[in-house]
């Protein structure tokens, strides 16, 4: 296991320094450039920072930079500060490609961080054939762990926490009839299909399944069936710009059933849209809490100071922020074994490391096959606020 | 299987939540016929609507009603832009209708680029909450937010009409996208007759676009995907039929919704697009009854008033 604490510790100390005389890194630049300081060591960042998604990818991105701040605050890779590019993927295959072929042709990384599951999926031939490493951080489709060689994960697949889900309402809460709604997308489908298995896997019974249009503004039809259907609980796997409205017109149509989705509704506003219907919503979070952690705490009082509000969708922001400090540790090792940083030997060193110890999520273990284990907090509004249900895993 | 109730709910449902896209499809219907114009700028317009409540009401703590007045004056001052600096500036250039339709797509991405820019892409919603209050009817959830929609579609739809058939201005209008050299030999302001249509088209959006930032959350780009059914509305009901556009909006809506009763929901978005393939295959004028023809010269004599000299 790699220990990150002593970086936080002096990244934490240099940190202040720097929020404290910020004027000073202007008039250092024009110093700095008399000395011949060594490149600093790139990898690539391809996000959403345009178009649906960029509300995540935006946040996601700030969290990163964030991140590379606090690791280069501590001195970076044995004095080599860390950078990185950054290109919008539009959360679109097509816009993703683009960017990752100049990450890897013109850029050279020898690695390239990148999240949503379809751009994720669609740059991943790019990554095996060029052997430059996919990390794939927040995408949660099944299907990132068998994408090849040089893709990897470091947020737990869709099986983690939407099985966690639905083996806890099936067995702790007791629910034996479960309707399914999903986004007719690649996000929605398959994920649907992992609640689907698991939920049936813990002895219960799925009585409705039904798939909505992207583009959907009403789905009167589909709940309708699924009341038909009588469940005792419904499960929504949607995105955060129709599953606050779905839930609504639950509502309104007299579904009362508890209802559960996963990370994407995690989400203060989704209390502040919904009101008394949120009430008894359960969504899931892959990373520990403020509550749970003196670090996220911190974390999330700098968004609050800095930015004026909570990030959204909080849990990715936190997987954004650790990724520098996984490559760091990657550099670094590479550094002192005296090899080449090249996209094989990030590989090698990566697996070979396997284990990570990261500020905000904690623990992380990268498997041999390319999925990572981590627990699974399930929150539930409560009161009109979001509490932490159970730990799972 | 199914019960009465559940085809009422259905039915109940569905044209509420239709009610903003029937009058996106008037709006663009009106201004394909009067301006000759496949208008996607009405996006933009519609962003604009959406923004301008969205400040006015989110951002800036005023009351419903001043919403709507934002939305309003929002839409009709986009309108009038595009007309006055675009189209009409346009046509002075004697510019082919293809150009005209690249410059429409252009505008609308750029609105939506703008409103990025200034407002994010977090989806937005004109008031705080969502959730609106629900009382049950005979079995039959009706919300408040349904009886909103549905009387404002109905009021805009019967004004419109009104304001088409009983007013000089909305009469000119008709003239115009009847036969416009005919109609300015008659003495008929063809700029006056368009900025009107624009203008109105731009109020109905600005209503429409009200209704539905006040029920589902919007982003910068959302316009251009609602616009998608507005154009296929009117495809199907008749290029040139407003009638048609506002009928086929709420069938299709019926439908749609509907369809997930008796076939698998994943084709429920298919629908839209393999009915525009059949209009356009096998109905290339539309689907529409045949109407009796009005001459032209009563339409456009109504257009002018008696006291008017007779070719202005």
């Amino acid at each position: 296991m790699t220990d990150v604490a002593a970086i936080e510790r002096a990244a934490g100390l240099t940190r202040r320094a720097v929020l404290g005389g910020l004027g000073a890194i202007g008039a250092g630049a024009g110093a700095g450039a008399l000395h011949a300081e060594p490149a600093p060591l790139r990898f690539g960042l391809a996000m959403p920072m345009t178009g649906g998604q960029a509300t995540y990818g935006q946040d996601q991105v700030k969290a990163a930079q964030w991140g590379i701040e606090a690791v280069n605050a501590a001195g970076g890779v044995n004095g080599r500060m860390i950078e990185a590019v950054i290109l919008d993927t539009q959360a679109d295959a097509r816009t993703g490609i683009e960017a990752v072929n100049r990450l890897i042709s013109v850029e050279k990384v020898p690695v390239f961080v990148t999240a949503w599951s379809e751009v994720v999926k669609a740059v991943a031939p790019i990554a095996n054939d060029s052997r430059v490493v996919e990390l794939s951080v927040g995408a949660n489709s099944p299907e990132i762990a068998r994408l090849g060689d040089y893709v990897y994960t470091t947020f737990p697949l869709a099986e983690v926490d939407i099985t966690a889900v639905a083996r806890y309402s099936a067995t702790t809460l007791g629910r034996k009839r479960a309707a399914v709604l999903f986004i007719n997308n690649e996000t929605g489908i398959t994920a649907a299909q992992v609640y689907r298995n698991a939920f049936t896997r813990a002895g219960a019974q799925i009585v409705a399944y039904e798939a909505y249009d992207p583009k959907a503004t009403d789905w009167t039809g589909q709940i309708l069936k699924v009341r038909l259907a009588s469940p005792d609980i419904i499960h929504i796997q949607g995105l955060v710009a129709d599953t606050p409205q779905l839930i609504a017109q639950l509502r309104q149509l007299g579904m009362t059933q508890t209802i559960s989705s996963y990370s994407a509704i995690y989400n203060p506003r989704l209390i502040q849209q919904l009101g008394q219907a949120a009430n008894g919503v359960i969504a899931t979070s892959l990373a520990p809490g403020a509550s749970d952690s003196p670090a996220v705490k911190a974390y999330v009082e700098r968004w609050k100071k800095e930015v004026g509000r909570e990030p959204n969708g909080l849990p990715y922001t936190q997987y954004l922020y650790d990724v520098p400090f996984l490559i760091t540790t990657v550099f670094r090792s590479l550094d002192d074994h005296g090899r080449p940083i090249t996209g094989e030997s990030f590989r090698e060193q990566m697996v070979a490391i396997g284990t990570f110890q990261l500020p905000l999520t904690g623990k992380l273990a990268i498997n041999p096959d390319h999925t990572v284990n981590k627990s699974v907090y399930l929150m539930q509004v409560q009161n009109g606020a979001w509490t932490q249900l159970a730990m799972v895993g | 299987m199914f019960s009465p109730l559940i085809l009422v709910q259905i039915l109940w449902t569905s044209l509420a939540t239709t009610s903003c896209f029937v009058l996106f499809a008037l709006a663009f219907a009106l201004v394909l016929k009067v301006n000759r114009v496949f208008n996607f700028a009405q996006a933009a317009i519609m962003t604009v609507a959406f923004y301008a409540a969205f400040t006015a009401v989110a951002r800036g703590g005023a009351p419903g009603w001043a919403g709507l007045l934002a939305a309003l004056a929002g839409a009709a001052f986009m309108a009038v832009a595009l007309q006055v600096l675009g189209f009409r500036a346009l046509q002075r250039r004697r510019a082919s209708s293809m150009f005209v339709f690249i410059f429409t797509l252009i505008v609308s991405e750029l609105i939506s680029y703008v409103a990025m820019l200034l407002f994010g892409t977090w989806p937005a919603t004109i008031f705080p909450s969502l959730f609106w209050p629900v009382t049950m009817v005979g079995g039959i959830a009706v919300s408040q937010w349904d009886m909103l929609a549905l009387g404002a579609t109905a009021v805009a739809l019967i004004a419109t009409f009104a304001f088409l058939h009983l007013s000089r201005i909305g009469q000119a209008m008709t003239a115009v996208a009847d036969n416009p050299d005919l109609a300015a030999f008659y003495g008929i302001d063809r700029n006056r007759a368009q900025l009107a249509a624009m203008v109105l088209a731009g109020l109905i959006n600005g209503l429409a676009m009200f209704l539905y930032g006040t029920r589902a959350q919007v982003q910068p780009t959302s316009a251009i995907e609602l616009l998608l059914f507005a154009i296929a509305a009117t495809i199907i009901g008749g290029i040139g039929n407003l009638g048609g556009a506002v009928v086929t909006a709420v069938v299709l809506g019926l439908v749609q919704n509907a369809s997930v009763l008796f076939i698998p929901s994943e084709w429920q978005g298919f629908l839209l697009y393999f009915f525009l393939f059949l209009a356009i295959v096998l109905f290339p004028r539309g689907v529409h009854l045949p109407v009796r023809k009005r001459p032209f010269r009563t339409v456009a004599a109504a257009a002018r008033r008696p006291e008017e000299p007779a070719g202005g």
